[in-house]
């Protein structure tokens, strides 16, 4: 086992950018994620730290050496690709021997049996090692493609969207194990994902990449309560985050209309700078009846515009004025409530994050 | 196209074009197989039939067994046969070595040249040969290879070496990058990942473009014969020999091509599967 | 991979795996790892070369007058260029050469095609002849062209009884040079015919069914589908059928060499038949590979504006299915 650290790595197909100056450092032991969208340069960030991507500039280290010399052979790291990347030709077995019969470790082959059946149970794929891996379904794939990662000694592990072709109720149990794997094993681990709920589940530390440029990296307590821009606030979260534009006065934020007017934490932009307010939906209450705000809450007056049921709980977005608020509420306080009715909303001025205007407007509350 | 609801006017009409279509294509596989048919019976006749049947006549194998020189006349066919064979398998190998570093490189990774080397190579399946034939011919006198296998498997590159480098390229193109990724994480080295993942999956492939490399170098004829005259030459270039001469035996002529035409058809039965991407040089995958 | 460098040999069974902690892996110079693909590269280069010499040996001749008879060649320029462009069997060969190509290119193309769609109604019988098909593809040219000179020929071919079948009494075989030049083409079309087909079918069989579905619900017939449809879509494959067959009709030895030797006359003459008789048959070297030249820069010319067009082609197809 050993820390992983990648020092401005940059690299272009072309005119195409894939990476600008990525850094990150990843300790012994820890649980890393990458979390980006599709095209934000992950997997390359991935195969750079492999040695399967040259970088045009920046460094590789491991174990605090720098490596970029060292072959992707020799760097000692397992992955897990996308692709899976199962050789079609072995079956289930071959697939999961492969490292261990490989030059780099030659086990004997009672070890290398024990090793592999090991392993394939705890996957719970012990059933189907004699089966030729193109008869397998997505699901067994991707055990397997994790099973030839988790079957070796690795200085780490690095996971390429492990999880993603799975169905949901197979990914659920698989986030699980890999938690407990990961946890029990205590291997540094590079886990590259687009689905923010794995990150916030399984990380150590996340790291938010897009467009090839890490924007944050942090505990998912970091991430999830002091994203650096409205774009890592955005990322998090389901419904997103509700993201308005306006400007800031003495009193708080005022939007665009001045319709919708909004207490906010100390920020540091100074009155009259234009400004974006994000709210989590779940940060927002629906208020009931003639109840009172309680200390701390703020009520903001409007009218229903979408009801979207999400089986026990309804997302409501609320017009004010321009501005469009969603809240999460139980499905049963809504019951009566349709398009059109006047509604309060309950906002709770530390749970809003203020940014500077624009897809990634820096934030600027403290 | 279904016609299960149509009316009977409609259903009577797609029957007619479906005799028609038949019909066409029968024509059509008659004009296809006429001249080899042909040349079957005519290597079949006694001299006697030749020009006086066209399809009633007592088949013999004589005319094969004097081409042969098994009837005690003494012959060279056997010798351009193994020539051909010599020459054929000789370019194939050459290009084979060659070639599959090359298609590799071309396909796996963007170096400077790469498509220069590539269009190269296929410019030399489209020039016109005898502009290299010419100053050839006066090398080869000049190093002594005329006439020779060696001479030959050299300028036979120019029909080989484009095919299997464009056809290889684009087998190797198709292959998922991350199987050798993976075999190179897993601990093998590069040569290594390559013997252990790529080849098994492209062999069929590469035994596909080795079989229709040897059959255009088989086919070949202005080569050797421009190139060769007796000891290297192969037979291809014997068969028009028979028709030279005062008293030409159609039928003798007929035999000796039959024989030279028979290993390509042969193993054209075992690319089927690669032929679109093998004639087309990898731009139609078939 | 037959070129591999020293280190890689070296690490290759080498354990790393199991090296002690602190001790080095192995290391692969980033300059050494740039070189790889052309260390690969390096033979097929070396062969370009060997090949691209005699090519440029060959240009060379064409500024000398050499021959068998003038062993010592002096300078003359352009000479033979101007002797050439001003000669009548030149301009001759140049216009046989461009009507056997383009004659024998639409033929097999249209002839291509047609079988290609009647290949793929499919049916016992259509499954039966595709296995035929390839059959005249794979007999060498030279072989195919001796089958039907005997073919042709009064005393023992089959084609003068069976044009005598169908009321033909003046047949000469290819006496003459209008027939000469029908037989050509016929035979280059038996040959490659099959050729743009395979290329066609395999284009028919990989064209997505939707939009075919599509039109048959909105009850469009046979002719407008084929036009609207088959052929647009199909296009693409077929031109690639063309551009292969275009290039080596304009540069097609073997079939008119067989059949008819550039006769009767010169009528057959093609400009690579017309360099072999200056070069190798009267051994005016410069004068042949001349002609040679001329028809290379042709052939060049007219591939780079094609695969052009081709490029062109697939770009749209492409950008349309997505």
């Amino acid at each position: 086992m050993a820390a992983v650290e990648v020092r401005g790595l940059r690299k272009s197909y072309g005119k195409t950018t894939a990476l600008d100056d990525v850094s990150f450092e990843v300790a012994d032991g820890e649980f890393f994620c990458l979390l980006g969208p599709s095209g934000a340069g992950k997997t390359t960030t991935l195969k750079t730290l492999a040695g399967l991507v040259e970088p045009d500039a920046g460094e590789v280290l491991i174990d605090q050496t720098p490596s970029n010399d060292v072959e992707p052979t020799h760097r000692g790291l397992a992955m897990c690709f996308e692709s899976y990347a199962l050789y079609p030709q072995l079956d289930v077995y071959g697939n999961l021997a492969s490292p261990l019969r490989s030059p780099l470790f030659r086990l004997p082959a009672s070890e290398v049996d024990a090793k592999v059946r090991a392993v394939a149970g705890m996957l719970g794929i012990d059933g189907l090692l004699e089966r030729p891996v193109t008869r397998l379904s997505n699901g067994q794939r991707q055990r397997v493609a994790l099973g030839r990662v988790l079957v070796r000694p690795a200085r780490a592990y690095l996971l390429d969207e492990p999880l993603a072709h799975l169905d949901a109720k197979i990914r659920a149990s698989m986030r699980a194990e890999l938690k407990t794997i990961s946890r029990d094993a205590g291997t540094t681990t590079v886990y590259v994902t687009h689905d923010y709920v794995e990150a916030l589940s399984l990380a150590d530390r996340i790291g938010v990449i897009r467009d090839g440029r890490i924007l944050q990296s942090g505990t998912p307590e970091e991430v999830w309560a002091r994203p650096v821009d409205a774009f890592v606030a955005q990322a998090f979260g389901k419904p997103r985050m509700t993201l308005i534009e306006g400007g800031l006065t003495e009193d708080g934020f005022v939007s665009g209309d001045g319709v919708l007017r909004v207490p906010v934490p100390a920020v540091s932009a100074a009155p009259g700078d234009a400004v974006q307010i994000g709210v989590r939906p779940r940060d927002l209450r629906l208020r009931l009846g003639a109840e009172e705000p309680g200390a701390g809450w703020t009520a903001v007056d409007g009218r229903v515009y979408v009801l979207e049921h999400l089986g026990r709980a309804t997302e409501v977005t609320v017009a004010v004025g321009d501005a469009r608020l969603s809240v999460v509420a139980p499905r049963a306080a809504v019951a009566g409530l349709a398009a059109d009715d006047r509604v309060s909303l309950l906002i709770r001025p530390s749970t809003v994050h203020v940014f500077a205007t624009g897809d990634e407007g820096k934030r600027v509350s403290t | 196209m279904s016609t299960e609801h149509a009316g009977p006017e409609v259903r009577r009409k797609s029957r007619i074009a479906g005799t028609a279509a038949n019909a066409a294509l029968i024509v059509y596989f008659l004009f296809s197989l006429l001249p080899i048919v042909f040349i079957i019976a005519l290597s079949l006749k006694a001299d006697r039939d030749q020009t006086t049947t066209y399809l009633w006549f007592a088949p013999t194998l004589d005319n094969y067994r004097t081409v042969l020189g098994l009837d005690g006349g003494g012959s060279s066919y056997v010798r351009f046969f193994l020539a051909s064979l010599t020459t054929s398998v000789g370019a194939v190998l050459v290009s084979l070595v060659i070639g599959v570093p090359a298609a590799y490189a071309a396909a796996r990774y963007r170096f400077k040249g790469s498509d220069n080397l590539m269009f190269t190579l296929l410019s030399f399946r489209f020039a016109p040969e005898l502009l290299v034939i010419i100053p050839l011919a006066v090398i080869y006198r000049q190093l002594g290879l005329y006439d020779t296998a060696v001479g030959m498997i050299w300028v036979l590159q120019l029909v080989t070496m484009p095919l299997v480098v464009w056809i290889l390229r684009s087998f190797f193109a198709d292959f998922p990058v991350e199987l050798e990724e993976a075999a190179l994480l897993d601990g093998y080295s590069r040569r290594r990942a390559f013997v252990k993942v790529v080849l098994p999956l492209v062999r069929p492939g590469i035994a596909a473009v080795c079989l229709l490399a040897f059959i255009f170098a088989w086919n070949n004829f202005i080569f050797p014969f421009t190139l060769t005259s007796s000891s290297a030459q192969t037979v291809t270039v014997s068969s028009l020999a028979y028709l030279g001469g005062n008293q030409v035996r159609f039928n003798l002529v007929a035999a000796g091509a039959v024989m030279a035409a028979l290993p390509p058809l042969v193993l054209a039965l075992f690319i089927q599967r690669y032929l679109v991407r093998g004639l087309s040089f990898g731009a139609v995958k078939g | 991979m037959s070129v591999t460098t020293p280190s890689e040999v070296d690490h290759d069974d080498t354990p790393a795996g199991r090296e002690e902690p602190g001790s080095r892996p192995p290391t692969v110079s980033r300059r050494r790892r740039r070189l790889r693909p052309y260390t690969l590269a390096v033979p097929a280069v070396l062969l370009c070369v060997g090949i691209l010499y005699p090519f440029f040996v060959g240009v060379s001749y064409t500024v000398f007058n050499f021959s068998a008879a003038n062993p010592n060649p002096a300078f003359v320029g352009l000479r033979n260029f101007a002797e050439i462009t001003t000669s009548a069997p030149f301009w001759n060969s140049v216009r046989v050469t461009g009507s056997f190509a383009v004659t024998a290119t639409v033929v097999e193309t249209v002839l291509g095609v047609g079988v290609a769609l009647l290949l793929y109604r499919g049916g016992i019988l259509g499954k039966v002849l595709e296995r035929a098909l390839i059959v005249p593809l794979m007999v060498a040219p030279i072989l195919a062209a001796i089958m039907w000179k005997l073919l042709l020929l009064p005393e023992v071919g089959w084609v003068r009884p069976l044009l005598a079948g169908l009321g033909v009494t003046d047949y000469t075989g290819t006496d003459s040079p209008l027939w000469a030049f029908i037989w050509s083409v016929v035979v280059d079309a038996w040959i490659y015919t099959p050729f743009v087909a395979i290329i066609a079918l395999a284009g028919l069989r990989s064209l997505p069914a939707s939009p075919f579905e599509a039109a048959a619900v909105d009850g469009a017939g046979w002719w407008f589908t084929f036009r609207r449809l088959t052929l647009p879509m199909l296009w693409p494959y077929v031109f690639v059928a063309v551009i292969f067959r275009l290039m080596d009709s304009l540069k097609m030895f073997d079939i008119i060499f067989g059949l008819t030797t550039g006769g009767p006359g010169d009528s057959t003459t093609t400009l690579q038949i017309n360099a072999y008789l200056e070069s190798i048959s009267y051994a005016r070297y410069s004068r042949g590979i001349t002609y040679m030249v001329v028809l290379w820069a042709a052939v060049y010319l007219i591939s780079m504006v094609l695969v052009g067009y081709l490029r062109r082609l697939q770009n749209r197809t492409a950008g349309e299915a997505t």
